[in-house]
Parts: C-alpha cells; structure tokens; sequence
C-alpha cells in the first residue's frame, strides 16, 4: 500500500509539460509540490512531446525534496492511458486526476497505476494519486472521492471549471467558492488525506491573493495551487507559525524525549496528557518552522 | 503567467483593426486586400495583461505580417515565440517547407532560427527553412553527362498555356546551347493548372532532344519568391520582388546546372513581365548573360501571347487559336474547352498572367 | 521504426530545440543550428543519433534548431518527432523512454 507520508504541502506549483524552461527550472523556486501539467497547459497536438518531455526531465533533472505530481489528461481522453502508463514508469510520486466526479474514476485510476507498476517493475503500492474535483456533481462526491483508494494523498478544488459547472465565474471575494471549499476540506479531513485550495491567477492583485491566501489558511487547507512562482514566498509567509505557536510545539516536543527517556507510555504536559492532535500539530508546526527559518537546529525560535 | 498565443481572426473588424494598427505602430504599411486576403491565418502573443505583443501571419507556406514590440520583454524572445508557433501551425498542417520574405535587417533573425538565406537585396531578403529545401531541389532536377563542361540555358515560363510563342523561344535557346532546361512555374493560380501546363511544355517541346522541362518548384517566379506576378502590385513592389527572384536565380539555381544563359522574350506588353525582364538585365550579368528574343508574331503581324489564347477560349473562338499554339495545346484546349470556360465563368482572372 | 513522412517536434523557444525528420538513405545526417554549436554541437548531435539509433532508425535527415537545450529536451523532443514521422505516437517507445 502506498505511504502516505505526512509532509508539507502549502504550494503546488503548475508547470506547462510542453515548456522546457519551465519544466528545466521548476526546482529552483522552493514549492512544497510541482505539478507538471499534462491537461489543459498542452494543446491536443503536443500531448505526445509534452508527455516525453517531463518523462524524460525526471529521469534527469534533480527537484530537491519537492514532491512530484503530473496532471495527466481526463479519463475520457485517448491520453489518460499512456499518460498514467509513462508516468508510473518515470516513477512520479502523485498522479494527479482531472475531473474526478465520483469513486469509481479513483477506482480506475488505483487500478491502473497498480497494472502499470507491475508492467514497469516498480513497487506495488509506491505510487500515490490525488484528485481534482472540478464540479458540482465532485463536489457532493468529495467524501467518496477522497477514501477510494488507500493511494489517495489528497484532493484539490479546482475553480475554472467547478464555476463554470455552477453558471457563475470567480469574484474576487470567493463567495461563489464557500460551499465547495467547505465541502472539499471536511472530505479530505474526514478521509485523512490533503485538501489543495484552488489557483488565484490575477498576478497583479498581490492584495487579493494574500487576501484568498490567509482565509483558506484559516479554513485549514493545507496549501494551495500555484501557476507563478512568485506566489511561493507569499504562501510561505501566510502558513509561517507564530512565535507563540512554535515555542508550545518545542514544549510538546521536549515533554514527548521526557516520556521516551523515562520509558513512560503517557506523555504530559503541565499536568495534562498530551494526546495525540495535539502531538501531530506540534510536529507540523515544527515542520513548518524549520521550512521557514524560524527555528535553528535545536528548535529554538530565532528572534528576527 | 507566460505568453499566450492566440488566434487572430481578421474577418471580424475590430480584431483586424487592432492588428493592423499594432504592426503601423511597428512601421509595417502595406495592407492591400491582395496582400491580406492571401492570408490564411494569423496569430497573436498576448502579454501577461492581455496585451497584443506581437503577430505573424501565413499564406501558403510564406510566412507574413511578423512583427513584434519588445518592450519590457527579453530581445528575441517574442520573436522567437510567435514564429515557433506559425511555423509549429504550418507543420501540423503538413506544410514543412516554409518562406519569409523580411527587411534585410531581420534576416539575421530568421537565420538564427534555422531559415537560410536565399537571396538578399539592399532592403529585402528572401530566406526558407524546413524540409525539402533548395538542395534537395536541386538535386533531383535531371542532369546530363559532362554537364559542367556544356554550354547550358535556362528559361523560366509559367506558360498559361504553351503557344508557339514560347516554342520558338525555346527553339532558339535549343539552337545555341547544348543543354536548355525550361522551368515551369509551379504556382497554381493561372487558368491552366500547373500539371496542364507542365504537361502542354512537355508536349510542346518533346521533339527537342536537347530540353529538359523542370518544376520551377518555389525558386522561380513562384507566388513565395514573386507574389506581384499573381497580384495587382506597384511597380516598386515588382522591383523588390523580382531582385530577390533574380537573385536566387543568379546565385544558386544557375550555378548548380552550371546555366550561363538566360533566355527571355522581349515583353512589349506586360507591365510586370517588363519590369521583371528589366531587373534581369540589371542583376545577371556577368555571372549569368540574359538573352532577350524578340516575340514572335502571328500571321496578323499581331504578339502572339497566351492572354490572346485565354480571350479566344472565353469568346469561345477556337478557330481563332490555331496558329498561335501547337498542335498539342490546340488538342488540350479543345479537348477541355467546357471545363477551362467553366473555370473563367468561376471567375478565374485571364487577363494577368 | 521507420520514416513514413515528414514530422517535427519541439519550438523555437529558449531551453527547447526543433527537431525535425524525414527519410534519408545515407545514415543519420543532422543539418544543425545552434549557438553553441562549437561547445556543444557534438554533443546536441551524439544525443539525436544515439536516441534515433535506440528506436531502430537508421536512415533520417535531421534539421535542428536549439536554443540551448539540455540533453533530457533533446532527447524527449527527438522521440517524439520520430514517433510522429513513424505515426506511432499512440504507443509510447518504451523501448528509450
């Protein structure tokens, strides 16, 4: 079974997969995740180039810690196959689907990577997927679409398409989106996997994209899509923890070595049992410190 | 964001406005509906904020209209983005043998794009690229034995259709060299179609042992190199046209066949075959002598020239064509004389060239 | 694999190379554009034919324009272009990917 490792993952970044410079470069700007886009970046008649393209990046080029996810074509595409075929065998981590409306396309997909591990001799299960909920008909079906398959990592809202689906488009105070958004997250809580917020494209409104940023960080998203690289810092410093936040972390964490070191099964804190949230969100608000420079190597917060 | 490439649809007004106003701001002038009408399609590259930043067009396999504001952008990277996406256009339509005609001053550009240098003038250059080029031309145009040690002439004709006008021209071309290659105009924009007329050339000639009849592929008068042979042009169009069009001639096609004569009626009629014969005279010599017969008349005492025939053929007036054609176009016309009517009633133009 | 037409893969812009194919007979001949064809015109060219060569073409004209592609681009664009010459391009060459 796939391992879903619990990692950082505040910024996926699209790269066109028919874009050398992009793809080239797609490891130098510090996302969480890159998503090379096989979809709707890749006209009809470079599906075959922009395929062999990131194929042949990842068997070369070095992406650090990055996770990576390709975006293959939909299900109703004489692309999807090979797409999932050749992907599997470049040996990404996430197989991203478009489109997903309902258990069985996961179902598909679940099956397909496990033909296409066997075919290429990778190991069974090393693969993850994600999906992408792009309508109404997802949206109800986000539950069922995030606990298909135990390679599930996490889903991602996807806005263009949800609103045309919805006859309205986006505005810039995300009304149109709060169902969805809601829906999406509580489904991938629910599930245990990830929630991916949507892309905000207007380059220009620095203000707005903060604005989105810091509510789908309140929301509980664990990160969002991304189609310009400058958008990454800016992320960052939305999901950076507090002062406050990273110092109660190091007291978990320094209350957990206390409990390991006496050889005690139970861990506490001031008096009371740290159960285990409360373990999980200090480790991610560690997670996020050191991702950020805040803390050295002791864990201790650094004064700026 | 990166650029965006988008399609131009010029029938719809405000979209030609804008583009055409866009390639003004850029110095670009000449928007006949000739020139523009040829076009089959045109793109645009779009800035992160929508804006038009540059436009390229096509016509056949030329490559038109390219024009590109680089402000604010790297030095070449629009230019390269919008002909990477015409020539990717064109490729995909199974065209892979392309054209530009450019200012001279862009045919570096273009060269760093791959395209090669064909000819080039004081202002203009004329450059191609893709598959098959002028080598391979050349190479399959027939050669003869010890060819580089004969006496060899070159005419190019378009030939619409063959009469005796051009027989007897290439009658003397034959008489005074060893080896004449008449070359056929491959553009298919006259009343008779380029396989017609290649065929009646063939035909017409096939008693002169020592004529080659060749395509003229796109090197040779051909709506790439000379667009003002096919369309209404000024006269300086013509010029710039058929200096490039020599050249080509001048300095790769007669070097290759080792042609050292050129062969040529005089034109005491056509405006644009005037100039162009004028412009041979001035660019090939000395590499290449240029030969100007005097044309042939009918019994009448009148030229004898293809634009009678095409008349004749409308009027309906077959009779009237024996005399000025052999007896193989004779037969051709009459054998196919509702299908070429029905191309005029159509409205092919007989009365260019 | 063999030539059936004419095809090309790959644009004109920074960090890409155009690859563009068709039959020959006289072995692999590549007609090369590049600013870097003195550093690195050997190597642009020793990539095209290894991956032509590796899909079982022994025959192709080759005309390549690079704008400073690294190897994993010429190769990926190489593939695709002899796939779309050979019209296979609906079963990926496992055989060099």
């Amino acid at each position: 079974m796939a391992e879903i490792k619990e990692r950082l993952r505040r910024t996926m970044m699209f790269v066109p997969g028919n874009n050398p410079a992009m793809v080239k470069d797609a490891g130098i700007y510090g996302a969480d995740s890159i998503m090379f886009d096989l979809e709707d970046a890749v006209s009809m008649a470079e599906k075959d180039a922009a395929r062999d393209l990131v194929y042949e990046a990842l068997q070369t080029q070095d992406y650090g810690d990055a996770e990576l996810v390709v975006r293959v074509n939909g299900q109703d595409t004489p692309y999807y196959a090979n797409d999932v075929r050749a992907m599997v065998k470049a040996g990404i981590d996430v197989v991203r689907l478009p489109k997903a409306e309902d258990a069985e396309m996961v179902k598909k997909l679940d099956a397909d990577i496990t033909a296409a591990e066997k075919e290429f001799g990778r190991e069974e299960g090393s693969t993850m997927l994600m999906a992408a909920i792009e309508s109404a008909k997802g949206v109800i079906n986000a539950y069922q679409i995030a606990s298909a398959s135990d390679r599930m990592m996490g889903i991602a809202l996807s806005a263009e398409d949800y609103t045309t689906d919805m006859k309205t488009h986006r505005y810039p105070d995300g009304a149109e989106l709060e169902f969805a958004r809601n829906m999406v997250l509580h489904a991938a809580r629910a599930a245990g996997v990830a929630a991916f917020d949507t892309v905000f494209t207007n380059m220009n409104d620095t203000e707005g994209f903060y604005r989105e940023t810091e509510y789908i960080h309140q929301l509980g998203f664990d990160g969002k899509s991304l189609v310009n690289p400058r958008q990454i810092p800016m992320v960052n410093k939305v999901y950076e923890p507090t002062k406050k936040e990273i110092e109660n972390a190091k007291n978990v964490e320094n209350a957990i070595k206390e409990a390991k070191l006496k050889g005690s099964g139970v861990i506490s804190m001031n008096g009371q049992m740290v159960d285990r949230p409360v373990v999980l969100r200090a480790e991610r608000v560690m997670r996020l410190a050191k991702a950020s420079n805040l803390i050295d190597e002791e864990g201790n917060y650094i004064e700026k | 964001m990166e650029n965006q490439i988008v399609d131009l649809h010029l029938s719809d007004r405000a979209t030609r406005q804008k583009w055409q106003q866009f390639l003004e701001s850029l110095g670009i002038h000449n928007f006949s509906d000739a020139e523009v009408d040829k076009i089959d399609f045109t793109l645009g590259l779009l800035d992160e904020q929508g804006q038009l930043v540059g436009t390229g067009s096509a016509a056949g396999n030329v490559l038109k209209y390219i024009g590109v504001c680089n402000k604010e952008a790297v030095p070449g990277a629009r230019f390269n983005a919008i002909v990477s996406a015409l020539t990717n256009r064109l490729f995909q339509e199974h065209r892979f043998h392309l054209f530009v005609f450019t200012k001279a001053k862009y045919s570096a550009s273009f060269q760093h794009l791959g395209f090669k240098e064909l000819a080039h003038s004081d202002v203009a250059a004329f450059l191609e690229t893709g598959d098959p080029n002028v080598d391979d031309y050349l190479a399959a145009v027939p050669r003869v034995a010890g060819q580089e040690a004969k006496k060899v002439a070159g005419i190019v004709m378009n030939a619409n259709p063959f009469t005796n006008g051009h027989r007897y021209l290439v009658e003397q071309a034959a008489k005074e060299n060893d080896l004449v290659y008449v070359f056929v105009v491959n553009t298919d924009l006259s009343l008779f179609k380029t396989s017609e007329r290649f065929e009646l050339v063939k035909a017409g000639t096939a008693d002169l042992k020592n004529v080659i009849v060749v395509d003229g592929g796109d090197y040779m008068v051909s709506y790439a190199t000379f667009p003002a042979y096919f369309l209404e042009s000024a006269d300086q169009t013509i010029r710039y046209q058929t200096t490039l069009d020599a050249r080509v001639f001048r300095d790769t096609i007669a070097p290759a066949l080792n042609i050292k004569t050129r062969y040529v009626g005089s034109e005491p009629l056509s405006r644009t075959t005037g100039i162009y014969n004028q412009v041979l005279q001035q660019e090939l010599p000395p590499k290449v002598a240029l030969k100007i017969i005097e044309r042939k008349t009918a019994t009448n005492g009148n030229y004898i020239t293809a634009t009678e025939v095409r008349k004749c053929i409308k009027d309906d007036n077959l009779d009237a064509i024996m005399g000025l054609v052999p007896a193989t176009t004779q037969k051709f016309v009459e054998d196919h004389v509702a299908i070429l009517q029905e191309r005029i009633k159509e409205g092919m133009n007989i009365n260019g060239n | 694999m063999e030539i059936k037409e004419t095809a090309v893969a790959g644009t004109l812009e920074s960090s890409d190379i155009q690859i563009m194919l068709s039959k020959g007979t006289d072995g692999i001949a590549i007609d090369l554009e590049s600013d870097v064809a003195k550093q690195f015109g050997n190597q642009i060219k020793k990539v095209i034919t290894e991956t032509l060569t590796a899909m079982g073409i022994q025959n192709a004209k080759v005309k390549a324009v690079d704008k400073g592609a690294l190897d994993c681009v010429i190769k990926a664009r190489t593939i695709a272009a002899a796939q779309r010459a050979a019209k296979t391009t609906d079963e990926p060459a496992w055989e060099v990917l």
